[in-house]
């Protein structure tokens, strides 16, 4: 298994650029997910690294070796295709075999290595079928054998669970985990589903527009994160984001009130700033100790938890989540106070103020 | 249910063109009495009377020539009218297939049907290895993002627009004593070569005049099969370290082979009916190398100085029943390949 590094990197499809420069190392044995929304660049960059884009400027190292121009047949990586992509006239044993043959493999060391990785896929019932003849998540084992057989560099998966039903998605999920952990390959997710990026990452990748906005741990994203774009991205329902201001004395103004006890300082007064919270860091209290008083517009009782979607005054769209047994209804008034420990503020340009970074002048 | 639905409103104002105020026009014409038919025969029965039209026009000049075709074929003498012609049974059929050997010609008593025979049966051979190689090289390159590939794809197709006598007609042109070619050959210091004097080169200009008619029908199958296999899986084949000619005999022939398999039978039943191409270049010679089943039939019927209606006949059902099984062969791959 091997590193990867991505020095200064850009695609342009003529006058549109498509990823804008990217720098990232991934170290060997890493599970890296690029996750962003759709149009982000995610699999146009997993493309460039597996060879199947050209790339427009920059550099690509694979174990320290420049492979920004080699083919992609070249690059000894493995590709997982969210449409699996496995030759449909060919059996699951000769799909798996394919590129072992390829490289010139002795026959009894294919067999060997695809009986294997069959065994761990549980897929040796299923040597003789052809692909037409399973089921998706079978597909789709069938597709990451075809990976593992070759033993390669790196393994890149792109979007492979899209195409399953949500059971199996989770079902998946957990095999590629428990893969990773026996393997212990170095490993290059795509999705743009967030619930999978936390689940699986070593390291979280978050891509908007062709750029990197943050890279780190999933709860370093999810509990620090760098900008607007990334709090608002990661977290399921998405982090509250509410208009507010530093007033002279540099206590945070929320809906013309001051946050007692709420950071201070973070940033030249009367600067517009916005409040970041995630829901589960909104409670319901008396109203005397509230910071806003929510109109309760919507409420989905998840059983073990609550969400209620409300409005505070000023057009402020709250999301709470509640324990799941809390009596609230709609058009109720709930009010609520923030916690005070897991505040996040952001200046006009989007970027994170922490007490760690100095305000600007 | 009904069938015929009630009519729309009449197109009415500036905003009306002039072929819907055509078809409402057609339509208050024909109305009334197909809602009369309804009435009378039920809904049920009103797509018979739709296709009955189409179904006249078929039985007047496809079965019925089939079934005077069949009687010509059972009864004998020169003359035309079948009433007056006296019934022979199968004697035309056993004229026809009374051979010494089948594989000698000159062992039947009808020599020119099996002259026909044989040189049909090296036409479709050659015509065939021929068309379907030449139509798949041109359908993988015209299924390369080269420049100019729509310009290139309508000029593989244009041919197939051309009707057979004026593709044959240029082509004599060319090809003739004092054609093009020879014009090219004399002028690069070389001898005029008569290809149609010489029975292989007659035979190789034949199917080469008819590869070049009707190979951009064959490309476009073949193109449309080729860009039916989805572009990820050349992909997974480039991430599996395979090589192009791998990737042509391992991925693209087995999955283009349903497509192929038409071709090859679509091109087995033009090749065995061919006529009028080779006729207009060649006449079918020097003496009998070109003449193919076709023109057999052709001249017996209505070329020879005895026209023999009976004889030709019972060569156009023997190739009738040839191509019949052709054709069924045809649909059952067609089929499974739909299923």
């Amino acid at each position: 298994m091997a590193g990867l590094e991505l020095k200064a990197v850009r695609k342009d499809f003529g006058p549109v650029s498509v990823i804008k420069g990217v720098d990232l190392s991934i170290a060997d044995g890493e599970l890296v997910v690029f996750v962003g929304p759709s149009g982000c660049g995610k699999s146009t960059l997993l493309r460039m690294i597996a060879g199947l884009e050209t790339v427009s400027d920059g550099a690509i190292r694979i174990e320290g070796a420049d492979v920004t121009h080699m083919p992609a047949s070249d690059r000894g990586l493995a590709m997982v295709f969210q449409s699996y992509a496995l030759y449909p006239h060919m059996s699951v044993y000769a799909n798996m075999a394919f590129a072992l043959e390829n490289m010139g493999v002795a026959k009894p060391e294919i067999a060997k290595r695809v009986q294997r990785a069959a065994a761990m896929l549980r897929l040796t019932d299923y040597l003789d079928r052809k692909p037409g003849a399973l089921s998706g998540g079978q597909r789709q084992r069938v597709a990451i054998g075809r990976a593992i057989v070759r033993d390669p560099k790196i393994f890149l998966f792109d979007e492979p669970l899209s195409n399953l039903d949500a059971e199996l998605r989770v079902a998946t999920r957990k095999e590629l985990a428990a893969l990773h952990a026996e393997i212990g390959g170095t490993m290059i997710y795509v999705t743009h589903d967030q619930v999978e990026a936390m689940t699986l990452a070593d390291r979280i990748v978050v891509l908007n527009g062709g750029r990197i906005e943050q890279v780190g741990a999933p709860l370093d994203l999810y509990n620090r994160p760098d900008n607007l774009f990334v709090a608002g991205f990661i977290g399921s329902p998405r982090m509250n984001l509410l208009p507010a201001t530093m007033d002279a004395s540099g206590a945070l103004l929320l809906a013309g009130r001051a946050l007692a006890g709420a950071p201070r300082g973070l940033a030249p007064a009367g600067e517009r700033l916005t409040l970041g919270v995630r829901p589960e860091h909104v409670e319901a209290c008396a109203e005397a100790e509230a910071d806003l008083v929510a109109q309760v517009d919507l409420v989905e009782r998840l059983g073990g938890e609550t969400f209620v979607y409300g409005a505070a005054p000023g057009d402020l769209a709250l999301t709470i989540r509640l324990d799941g047994q809390t009596a609230v209804a709609r058009r109720e008034s709930l009010p609520v106070r923030f916690s005070r420990s897991h505040l996040h503020v952001f200046d006009q340009t989007g970027q994170a103020r922490r007490p760690d970074i100095p305000a600007r002048s | 249910m009904t069938l015929i639905a009630p009519p729309r409103a009449r197109p009415r104002g500036p905003s009306a063109s002039l072929l819907d105020r055509f078809g409402h026009a057609v339509v208050r014409v024909f109305e009334p009495p197909f809602r009369a038919l309804q009435r009378i025969l039920g809904v049920r029965r009103m797509p018979y009377v739709f296709l009955l039209p189409n179904a006249v026009f078929f039985g007047l000049f496809v079965f019925l020539p089939i079934g005077i075709n069949l009687v010509y074929s059972v009864t004998g003498g020169t003359a035309l009218f079948p009433s007056q012609r006296p019934y022979v049974g199968p004697e035309q059929y056993a004229y026809l297939l009374d051979c010494g050997s089948y594989l000698d010609p000159s062992t039947c008593r009808e020599d020119h049907f099996w002259r026909g025979v044989a040189n049909t049966l090296k036409f479709t051979v050659f015509q065939m290895v021929a068309m379907v190689l030449f139509s798949l090289l041109a359908a993988l390159a015209l299924n390369r993002p080269i420049r100019g590939r729509g310009f290139f794809r309508a000029v593989f197709f244009f041919p197939v627009l051309l009707s057979p006598v004026v593709v044959a007609l240029i082509w004599k042109w060319i090809l003739q004593r004092d054609g093009l070619l020879n014009a090219a050959v004399t002028s690069l210091g070389g001898q005029k070569i008569l290809f149609f004097v010489d029975p292989s080169w007659a035979m190789f200009w034949s199917v080469f005049v008819s590869v070049w008619a009707h190979m951009g029908f064959y490309t476009l199958i073949l193109l449309a099969g080729l860009q039916a296999i989805p572009r990820d899986i050349y992909e997974a084949a480039e991430m599996d370290g395979t090589r192009p000619w791998r990737v042509l005999t391992r991925i693209t022939l087995p999955l283009l082979w349903p497509n192929l398999l038409v071709v090859l039978v679509l091109v087995l039943i033009r090749s065995v009916q061919v006529f009028d191409e080779v006729f207009v270049l060649t006449g079918g010679g020097p003496g009998t190398a070109t003449q193919m089943i076709v023109q057999y039939i052709y001249t017996t019927a209505f070329a020879n100085q005895v026209q023999n209606f009976g004889l030709a006949a019972a060569a156009s059902v023997l190739l009738g029943a040839v191509l019949f099984v052709l054709t069924l062969l045809q649909l059952f791959l067609t089929r499974r390949r739909a299923a």
